[in-house]
């Protein structure tokens, strides 16, 4: 399995492992509108994290095997989060939209852990 | 002036998000064209420089639609 592979699927298990600790966090505690808003900001993250892998990939295999590359899919990443904020401004009392910020951002740390754990060992 | 604020942020940031992806791009292209054997390498390093170039757009965006 090529290293890229490998990075997708621990990138994939630990945005997993955050999402079940944010239900768990909006089931059980009483901070319910910031763990939903992290918990939508988180979701939207993973929606990226996903199309940017699978464009990717996508992109790549395009130029090795010198066929047309479409594009990055830059503005459905965009769009998907402009679509976070809107639910978010839509439903204001059940979710926090500063939450919902900070989920979004998820997925950045995530990849900065992964790349600076295992750039060396792959 | 809340429509300008938000068209300023989110053309700014496309821009840049432009400039940024194209030069990732076009230098991970020239690579895979050269060294076909090492598209997994550069498929990794253009994945990570993309979705960095791409965090402050996307705070743009957001930024954009909360001053709307």
């Amino acid at each position: 399995m090529s290293q890229y592979e490998n990075m997708i699927k621990r990138q994939r298990k630990w945005m997993f492992y955050l999402l079940a600790i944010l239900v768990l966090g909006a089931g059980f505690t009483p901070y319910t509108s910031i763990f939903l808003g992290l918990l939508l900001g988180s979701v939207v993250s993973f929606y990226n994290l996903y199309l940017l892998q699978k464009k990717i990939v996508d992109f790549t295999e395009a130029v090795a095997k010198e066929e047309k590359a479409r594009g990055l899919g830059t503005f459905s990443r965009f769009a998907a989060a402009a679509l976070a904020i809107v639910i978010a401004l839509r439903f204001e009392e059940d979710v926090n939209i500063i939450a919902v910020i900070i989920g979004l951002m998820t997925s950045y740390p995530v990849i900065m852990i992964d790349f600076a754990m295992f750039k060396n060992k792959d | 002036m809340g429509a300008l604020a938000a068209a300023i942020a989110v053309g700014l940031g496309a821009l840049g998000a432009g400039v940024g992806n194209g030069l990732i791009v076009s230098k991970t292209v020239e690579g895979i064209a050269r060294q076909p054997e090492l598209k997994g390498q550069l498929q990794t390093t253009m994945f990570i420089g993309v979705g960095l170039v791409e965090a402050v757009p996307i705070i743009g965006v957001v930024i954009a639609l909360m001053v709307m």
